[in-house]
C-alpha cells in the first residue's frame, strides 16, 4: 500500500492562485483531512490528485509512481484510485448494483461469480443488502451516501479520495457517518485524503489533519496538536472559538497587552516584537475576585456582560479590569453561575496561552 | 485550465472540423454577399446600395416592414402577456388547455395561418365576410385580409406566444412572497402589480417585444401572401423579387445587409436587457405560487382567451381541414360537396406535391440527424471545456440566429452557383441552409442538456477506471438521450416548415413542401394547399408529442 507525496503544487485560474506551492505527505495506510474554509484550494488539490487537472509546477508521487508533473499527467482512469464526491455522482440510469459494479469491469481477473459475490458482499458492508435492483433516485441522502461509498471500495483502490461527502447529509446522519467512515478506514485502511470545511469531521474522520489557507498548508498535525497549539491566528480561529489578543512581548514568555501582562506558553519570545495569543474559552477559569492565585497561572478581574446558558455549557462574555479586551469564557453547567454585572476572577494557565506568529504564513 | 493528457492533436482536429464547417456554413456565404453587395464593373463601389437607398418603392419597403414590426411587436405584447399572466397566476378556467393551444400557434406554420386567413377574411369569397354578408345583407366585405392591418393580425396571432413564452417564464419565477411581502406593508393590488410585478417582468417584456419584432421583419411567407395581393411589399418581399427574371443579386445583396445589422442590432439589445434578468429568480426557487381569484372576471377573461385561440387555432384549422374535404372549399360542408379527391390528388395525381414531400421529408431527416449530432458535439465540447477557445465555438454555432432566412438564402445562392462549389439546384443547398438556420436552436437546446449532466458523474466513472470515450457511452449518452432527441425534433420542425430561405433556392427539382404550397396558392389549388397544410401539421404535431415524451415537459419550457 502506497502513501502520496505532493510536492510544491502550483495550480491558477487567470490570476488566482487556487493552490500555491502546496506539499503534504501523506503515509499508508493514513487518512489526512484538508481542511479549511470555502475557496482555500482543497478541492482543486484533490482534482489535481485524481489527475482531472494538470498542475502548472509541482509532482503528484503515489508510492514511486510520480502520477502528476506539469509535462505529464497520468489521466484518472490508470491511477488506481477512486472517489466519493460531494453530490456522490451516483448514475441515475443504472441500478445500485450497476453503479458499484461499475469499476470492476475495469479490474482483470475476475468471472462474473466473482464479482457478483464482491459486490453482494460490499453492499453488506455498506447496510445496503437487499438494495441492488433500486435506483439511486429511490434511495434516501443516507442510503445514496453508502452506495457512493461501497462503489468507491468495491474496487480496493490504492488511494481513496473523498470531497466533503458529508455535506450534503442532514446533521444527525451527518455524525453517524463520520463513525462509519472511520470504521471503514480502520476495516481497509486504504490511504485516504478527505477534504471538509468541517473541523469536527476533520477531528473525528482523521489521522492527521492538514489546514488550508489561500492554497497553501498552513499546519499539520494530529486534531489534538491543530486545536491545542495552533501556529498561526488562521488556523486559531478556524478550528474552534477562541479568545485572539493582540500585544507585544515584554519577556521571553511574557506578554503585555495594554496595561495587563500576561504569562505565555513556550518562551522564546524576543522582546520588543509584536505577538498574538489565543486563549481557548473553555481554558478560563471563573473564580470570586478574592481567590488566590494558583502558581504558574494568570490571574484577571473582570465583570460579566452577558451569560447565556447552552444547556450543556454556559457562554460568558467578560470585561476584563483595566483593558478594553473583552473575553469569552465557558463553563459546565456545574461551576457557580454567574450574572450579568458581577465582578468575577479569572485564571488562566500560561500553558493555555498560545503564542501566535503575528501574520498568517 | 487544461484537461487529461496534453491535448493539442485532439484540439487540432476538433478546430480543424469546426473551421471548415463555419466557413461553410457562414463564412462564405456571407463574406460573398458583402462582396457583391460593394462590387461593380470597375472594382468596389457603393452604387448599388445608392441605388436601393434612392429608389422610392424600396424605401416604401422598409417602411412597411417597420409599421408591420412595430405593431406586431406591441400586438404581440397586448397579447402575450394578458394570457401568460392569466394561466400563470390566476385561477381562469382551462389554464391547461389554453396552454397547449398557445404551443399550438407557436408551432404553426405562420404561413399556413396566413392560408387559412385567406379563406376566412378574404374580401369576396372569405368564409367570414360570406356569413356577414348573409346576415346583414350588406355588399361589402366586413374584413379585407389583404391589407396592412390584415397582416399584422393575422402575423400577430403567430408571434405572440414568444412573448408568452418570455413572460410566463419569468412569473413563474416569482415567488407570491414577493407580492405578498408588498401587500402586508400596504400596498394595494395594483400598487402590488406596478411597483413589484410588472418592474420584475419588464426585461422579458422588453426581450419579448425584441424577439417578436424580429420575427416580423425575418417573415417572408405571411408578407408574400397578403401583402403582395394588397400592393404592397416588405423588405424580404422585394428580396425575393429581386431574383425573378432578370435576377438583381447585387441589389438583392445591398438590400439584405441592412436587415442583417438590424437583425444583430435588436437581438444585442435584447442579450443585454435579459442579461440582467437575474434578479426575477433570486429568491424564486422554492417560493410558491399562488393563483389569483379573478372572481367575477374569471369568465371574461377565459372569453378573452377563447377569442385569441379561435383566431390563431380554431378557425384556421377548421377552414383548412373544411377545404381539403371539400369540392369547393368555399362552399357550404354537405354531403355533395364531400370529397376526399384532395387527398388522392395530392398524393398521388400531382406529381409537384409527392416530389416535395419525399424531398422535404429527406431534408428534414438528414438535417435533424447531422444537426443533432453536430450540436451535441459541439455542445459537449464547449460545457466540458475540451478545448482551448471553446467560447468562440458556442458564440458562433449560435450566431446563425442573427440571419434572416431571406438573407441566408441569398448569400448562399450567391455563394454555391459559382465554383469552386456549385450547390444550386441540388437539395445539398437546402440542406446547408437549413442546417445553418436551425443550428442556433438545436445548440441552445443540446447546451442545456449537456449543462444538466454533472461532470462528476463523468469523473467518477473516469477514476474508476474508464476512459473518457467509454464514459461517454456508459455515462454521458444514456443520460443526453432524451436531450439529444428534442434537438433532433427542434431541428426537424423548424426544417418542415422552413419557406423564406426555401422560396429563393428551390429549383423544379428541389422542391419542397412550404414552396409547392406557395406555388399551389397561384394555381388557385386550395384544396391541395390544405392537403399539404394538415400534412405538415400532423408532422410537427407528431413531433412535439415526441419532444414532451422525451423531455418529460412542454416546449414551452414553463415549468409548473
Amino acid at each position: 500500500m502506497p502513501g502520496v507525496s505532493i510536492r510544491g503544487l502550483t495550480q491558477r485560474y487567470g490570476d488566482l492562485a487556487a493552490v500555491e506551492n502546496l506539499s503534504l505527505e501523506v503515509a499508508p495506510g493514513e487518512l489526512v483531512a484538508l481542511l479549511g474554509p470555502s475557496g482555500c484550494g482543497k478541492t482543486t488539490t484533490l482534482r489535481l490528485v485524481a489527475g482531472f487537472l494538470t498542475p502548472e509546477s509541482g509532482e503528484i508521487w503515489v508510492g514511486d509512481r510520480c502520477l502528476s508533473s506539469p509535462a505529464s499527467v497520468v489521466p484518472p482512469e490508470r491511477r488506481r484510485m477512486a472517489m466519493i464526491f460531494q453530490s456522490y455522482a451516483l448514475w441515475p440510469h443504472m441500478t445500485v448494483a450497476q453503479n458499484v459494479a461499475y469499476g470492476l469491469r475495469f479490474k482483470g481477473g475476475m468471472n462474473r461469480a466473482d464479482r457478483a459475490r464482491r459486490i453482494t458482499e460490499m453492499l453488506r458492508v455498506v447496510q445496503l443488502a437487499g438494495y441492488d435492483q433500486r435506483y439511486p433516485g429511490e434511495l434516501s441522502g443516507g442510503q445514496q451516501q453508502r452506495v457512493a461509498v461501497a462503489r468507491a471500495l468495491v474496487v480496493e483502490p490504492e488511494i481513496l479520495l473523498l470531497d466533503e461527502p458529508l455535506s450534503n447529509l442532514d446533521a444527525n446522519l451527518r455524525e453517524e457517518m463520520r463513525f462509519e467512515i472511520r470504521r471503514l478506514h480502520e476495516a481497509f485502511a486504504i490511504t485516504t485524503l478527505y477534504v471538509t470545511h468541517d473541523q469536527a469531521e476533520a477531528m473525528v474522520i482523521s489521522d492527521r489533519i492538514a489546514v488550508l489557507e489561500r492554497g497553501r498548508v498552513v499546519q499539520t498535525g494530529t486534531a489534538d496538536e491543530v486545536f491545542g497549539q495552533p501556529r498561526t491566528r488562521f488556523v486559531a480561529e478556524f478550528i474552534g472559538r477562541t479568545n485572539l489578543l493582540d500585544g507585544v512581548a515584554v519577556a521571553t514568555d511574557t506578554v503585555a497587552i495594554g496595561r495587563l501582562q500576561l504569562r505565555v506558553a513556550g518562551g522564546g519570545l524576543t522582546p520588543g516584537t509584536r505577538v498574538a495569543v489565543s486563549i481557548r474559552p473553555h481554558a478560563i477559569a471563573l473564580g470570586e475576585p478574592t481567590d488566590r492565585p494558583t502558581p504558574g497561572a494568570n490571574v484577571l478581574q473582570g465583570t460579566v456582560r452577558r451569560a447565556s446558558f447552552l444547556g450543556d455549557s454556559v457562554d460568558y462574555e467578560i470585561a476584563v479590569a483595566d483593558s478594553d479586551i473583552v473575553l469569552r469564557v465557558v463553563t459546565p453547567v456545574g461551576v457557580p453561575r454567574r450574572r450579568a454585572g458581577e465582578v468575577v476572577g479569572l485564571a488562566v494557565d500560561a500553558a493555555a496561552c498560545v503564542t501566535l506568529a503575528e501574520a498568517s504564513a | 485550465m487544461r484537461v487529461g493528457s496534453p491535448g493539442l492533436d485532439r484540439s487540432a482536429v476538433v478546430w480543424v472540423g469546426a473551421a471548415l464547417a463555419l466557413v461553410a456554413l457562414m463564412a462564405l456565404p456571407l463574406g460573398w454577399l458583402v462582396a457583391l453587395s460593394v462590387s461593380g464593373e470597375r472594382g468596389i463601389t457603393l452604387d448599388h446600395y445608392r441605388a436601393v437607398l434612392s429608389d422610392v418603392a424600396l424605401r416604401k419597403a422598409v417602411w412597411n416592414t417597420l409599421v408591420l414590426a412595430f405593431w406586431v411587436g406591441l400586438g404581440s405584447i397586448a397579447i402575450g402577456a394578458p394570457l401568460a399572466w392569466l394561466t400563470a397566476r390566476t385561477d381562469v378556467p382551462a389554464r391547461r388547455t389554453i396552454r397547449t393551444l398557445v404551443l399550438a400557434s407557436f408551432v404553426t406554420p405562420p404561413f399556413l395561418g396566413a392560408f387559412a386567413w385567406v379563406m376566412l377574411a378574404g374580401p369576396n369569397a372569405g368564409l367570414l365576410n360570406k356569413m356577414w354578408r348573409g346576415v346583414t345583407g350588406a355588399d361589402e366585405a366586413l374584413l379585407n385580409i389583404f391589407s396592412m392591418p390584415g397582416l399584422i393580425f393575422v402575423v400577430t396571432l403567430y408571434t405572440f406566444p414568444y412573448v408568452y413564452i418570455m413572460i410566463a417564464n419569468t412569473l413563474a419565477l416569482i415567488a407570491s412572497d414577493l407580492e405578498e411581502a408588498a401587500s402586508i406593508l400596504g400596498a394595494s393590488r395594483l400598487a402590488v402589480a406596478l411597483t413589484v410585478t410588472l418592474p420584475m417582468v419588464l426585461p422579458a417584456l422588453v426581450s419579448g417585444f425584441i424577439l417578436a419584432v424580429l420575427q416580423a421583419l425575418a417573415l417572408f411567407g405571411s408578407p408574400a401572401i397578403l401583402a403582395l395581393p394588397a400592393g404592397f411589399h416588405t423588405i424580404t418581399t422585394q428580396i425575393w423579387s429581386f431574383f425573378h427574371f432578370p435576377p438583381k443579386t447585387e441589389m438583392a445583396a445591398a438590400f439584405s445587409i441592412p436587415l442583417l445589422l438590424a437583425t444583430a442590432l435588436l437581438l444585442l439589445v435584447q442579450k443585454r436587457i435579459l442579461g440582467r434578468r437575474g434578479y426575477a429568480a433570486i429568491g424564486g426557487k422554492g417560493g410558491q405560487r399562488r393563483a389569483i381569484a379573478l372572481g367575477r372576471w374569471r369568465w371574461p377573461a377565459f372569453a378573452g382567451c377563447l377569442v385569441v385561440m379561435a383566431c390563431s387555432i380554431f378557425l384556421p384549422y377548421g377552414i383548412l381541414a373544411k377545404a381539403a374535404l371539400s369540392r369547393a372549399w368555399a362552399q357550404p360542408l354537405t354531403w355533395d360537396n364531400l370529397t376526399l379527391a384532395n387527398f388522392s390528388f395530392t398524393f398521388f395525381e400531382y406529381g409537384a406535391t409527392h416530389d416535395a414531400i419525399v424531398n422535404t421529408l429527406e431534408l428534414g431527416v438528414a438535417t435533424a440527424t447531422i444537426g443533432a449530432g453536430l450540436v451535441a458535439l459541439l455542445a459537449y465540447i464547449t460545457t466540458r471545456r475540451l478545448v482551448r477557445g471553446h467560447q468562440l465555438i458556442g458564440f458562433l454555432a449560435l450566431a446563425p440566429v442573427v440571419i434572416p432566412g431571406v438573407v441566408l438564402a441569398v448569400a448562399l445562392f450567391i455563394a454555391y452557383t459559382r465554383p469552386p462549389l456549385v450547390l444550386y439546384g441540388t437539395l445539398a443547398i437546402l440542406f446547408i441552409a437549413y442546417l445553418t438556420k436551425e443550428m442556433p436552436v438545436g445548440y441552445a437546446q443540446s447546451d442545456a442538456t449537456f449543462r444538466g449532466i454533472p461532470p462528476e458523474l463523468e469523473d467518477a466513472g473516469r477514476i474508476l477506471g474508464a476512459g473518457r470515450l467509454r464514459i461517454l457511452r456508459d455515462v454521458t449518452a444514456p443520460l443526453a438521450r432524451s436531450g439529444i432527441i428534442a434537438a433532433w425534433c427542434f431541428i426537424f420542425i423548424g426544417v418542415i416548415r422552413e419557406l423564406s430561405a426555401s422560396i429563393i433556392l428551390f429549383t423544379p427539382a428541389t422542391k419542397v413542401m412550404s414552396v409547392v404550397i406557395f406555388d399551389l396558392k397561384e394555381e388557385g389549388q386550395f384544396g391541395a394547399i390544405a392537403v399539404l397544410g394538415l400534412v405538415m401539421l400532423v408532422l410537427t404535431f407528431a413531433t412535439v408529442a415526441i419532444v414532451q415524451a422525451a423531455l418529460g415537459r412542454d416546449v414551452l419550457g414553463v415549468r409548473e
